[in-house]
């Protein structure tokens, strides 16, 4: 494993339009992340463009939901797991110990792999954020209420059983309230872990719709095993092996034609 | 495939499995044979003197008449007044322990001492609360037996609430915090939420014990043959009063002990069924 592979010079996208659209969001530098003394990533670099997809494939144990976990800081809520390194957001580093980490959280949405729908009812699952962060009244909270149920693609399902418990969904419901309750505090980056493994191929079709609704408004980062979705929702890819960041290219060149040899293999189901 | 059934080790098995079943049940048998027989003689004995006398008459000196009813009002203020005391303090520690230092030192050794004082005797908290309240204040009161079961509650909801606040999922806890929702507010709205029936159901199993408990109040609310609200005097309390009346040599007094403790079985029994129920309603998550 040479590590010649993280300070290639990356192959500019093709036309001067899309290098001028391309934003960065969110900057990963030389990230490091440990467990207790084991090293989960090792020297990590990579942009979240604005309003685009990412994704980050690679084999089980490679440090994709790792990595993903540091963007929003979640791994603080456990001892012994440090992070270094910088990830910029917005050109901040928000590994920096001053940073407020519950403004971190509101900008950077986090949906998991199980449905994590809160002991509540419909309504109060989406409301619980917003009412953290803002006094709306009742009438506008119900507008954002139905908005974001809108934007998960949910409401037309429960607009009429809006107090009913969240855990009465089905699996595929309960993630769609999960993504309508992380843009209901209208945060800026969205990472979804996985977001597809506990659920059925039409509920993992309306959520994959959904992601190439969201991206107009958000920039998204998505973990996932399966290719074929990674190659369907994404307009980035990045290839993670055994910690290390090997590849990050346009969806369509790690697909068509990557520059790694272990990409190539893992993409073509030699290993993985 | 061989016929099994016909093997000497099939038959040696099913025969071993009858043995063990039996055993099984005999010895169940044996356990609540002694319940079912302390139940009967309760009732029995019990049932005899029950009136509505026993509600809303004082005790009586002896070859009088009388009721229980200041042990009864004592009891349910002493009972109340721990249940007040010990179970804020024993959901703080109890959240401490599950949320805030989960993985801290501190925890270790408050848990390794909180069982210790959950099966301590309660007869030496009776004797501790004795020495730091009742020698100091110079008299027995209220509140010295309202301390000693507070002490006796504490480590039942530090344990209860630890257990089941542990049990609420971290996915919960990771779901809300990537809402950018602080700590405190995970713990109000999301891990009391989930871990609420079973908190309730140990405060349930924390009353039924102290209901029952005679030996702290013996050093500290001692008893009163009389009808008061002061929590600065003794105050009379059923178990104390079974003890007194059950030694006494007196019929009458003997009767109304045998009413007492019928009583106190009934109202731990309805303490435990309702904490039962609650306990199966449990929220899925």
């Amino acid at each position: 494993m040479s590590l010649a592979i993280q300070t290639e010079v990356k192959e500019a996208p093709e036309t001067p339009a899309e290098i001028a659209a391309l934003e960065p969001k969110v900057s990963v530098r030389r990230l490091n992340f440990y467990y207790g003394a084991y090293r989960a990533l090792a020297d990590n670099n990579v942009e979240l463009y604005k309003n685009k997809v990412t994704a980050f494939i690679g084999p089980s144990g490679c440090g994709k939901s790792t990595l993903l976990r540091i963007l929003n800081r979640i791994y603080d809520l456990y001892p012994n797991q440090r992070a270094e390194g910088e990830v910029l957001l917005d050109g901040e580093n928000i590994l920096n110990p001053k940073q407020d980490v519950n403004l971190l959280r509101a900008k950077v949405g986090m949906v998991f792999q199980k449905p994590t729908p809160f002991p509540m009812t419909i309504y109060d699952n989406i409301a619980f954020g917003v009412r953290l962060y803002e006094q709306l009244p009742k009438s506008e909270l119900d507008a954002r209420v139905e908005d974001s149920l809108r934007r998960g693609a949910l409401w037309d399902e429960v607009k009429d059983k809006l107090d009913a418990s969240g855990l009465s969904l089905s699996g595929g419901q309960q993630q769609r309230l999960c993504i309508a309750r992380t843009v209901a505090i209208r945060p800026e980056v969205i990472l979804l872990d996985e977001p597809c493994s506990a659920l059925d191929p039409i509920s993992t079709a309306k959520i994959e719709e959904l992601i190439d609704v969201l991206k107009q408004d958000y920039t998204i980062a998505i973990v996932t095993h399966n290719m074929q979705q990674a190659a369907r929702t994404s307009d980035f890819t990045a290839f993670m092996y055994l910690g290390e960041l090997v590849e990050f290219d346009e969806t369509t060149k790690i697909f068509t034609n990557p520059r790694q040899q272990r990409t190539q293999d893992y993409i073509t189901g030699r290993f993985g | 495939m061989a016929d099994v059934a016909a093997t000497p080790r099939y038959h040696r098995r099913r025969w071993r499995n009858r043995l063990a079943t039996a055993l099984s049940i005999g010895a169940a048998a044996f356990g609540l044979t002694w319940l079912v027989l302390i139940l009967l003689v309760l009732v029995v004995k019990g049932m005899g003197g029950l009136s509505l006398a026993v509600f809303t008459e004082m005790t009586p000196p002896p070859g009088g008449t009388g009721g229980l009813l200041n042990p009864i009002i004592g009891s349910l203020i002493l009972t109340m007044l721990a249940v007040l005391f010990g179970t804020p303090l024993g959901m703080l520690a109890g959240t401490y322990m599950a949320e805030y230092g989960r993985y801290s030192k501190l925890t270790m050794v408050v848990r390794f001492i909180n069982d210790i004082l959950l099966s301590a005797p309660s007869i030496v908290v009776g004797l501790f609360v004795y020495e730091i309240m009742v020698a100091q204040m110079g008299h027995f009161s209220a509140w010295a037996g309202a301390v000693a079961l507070a002490i006796i509650v504490i480590p039942v909801v530090v344990r209860t609430t630890e257990d089941m606040l542990l049990l609420v999922p971290n996915t919960q806890r990771e779901a809300s915090a990537a809402l950018g929702v602080p700590q405190w507010l995970v713990i109000r709205h999301i891990a009391y939420r989930a871990a609420r029936a079973g908190i309730i159901t140990g405060v349930l199993l924390a009353v039924a014990r102290i209901t029952g408990e005679t030996a702290p109040l013996l050093f500290t609310a001692l008893n009163n043959q009389f009808f008061s609200w002061n929590l600065n005097a003794p105050m009379a309390s059923l178990p104390v009063i079974i003890f007194q009346f059950a030694l006494s040599p007196y019929a009458d007094w003997q009767q109304l002990a045998w009413t007492g403790a019928l009583l106190i079985t009934a109202a731990v029994l309805g303490l435990s069924i309702l904490a039962r129920a609650l306990s199966a309603k449990k929220v899925q998550l």
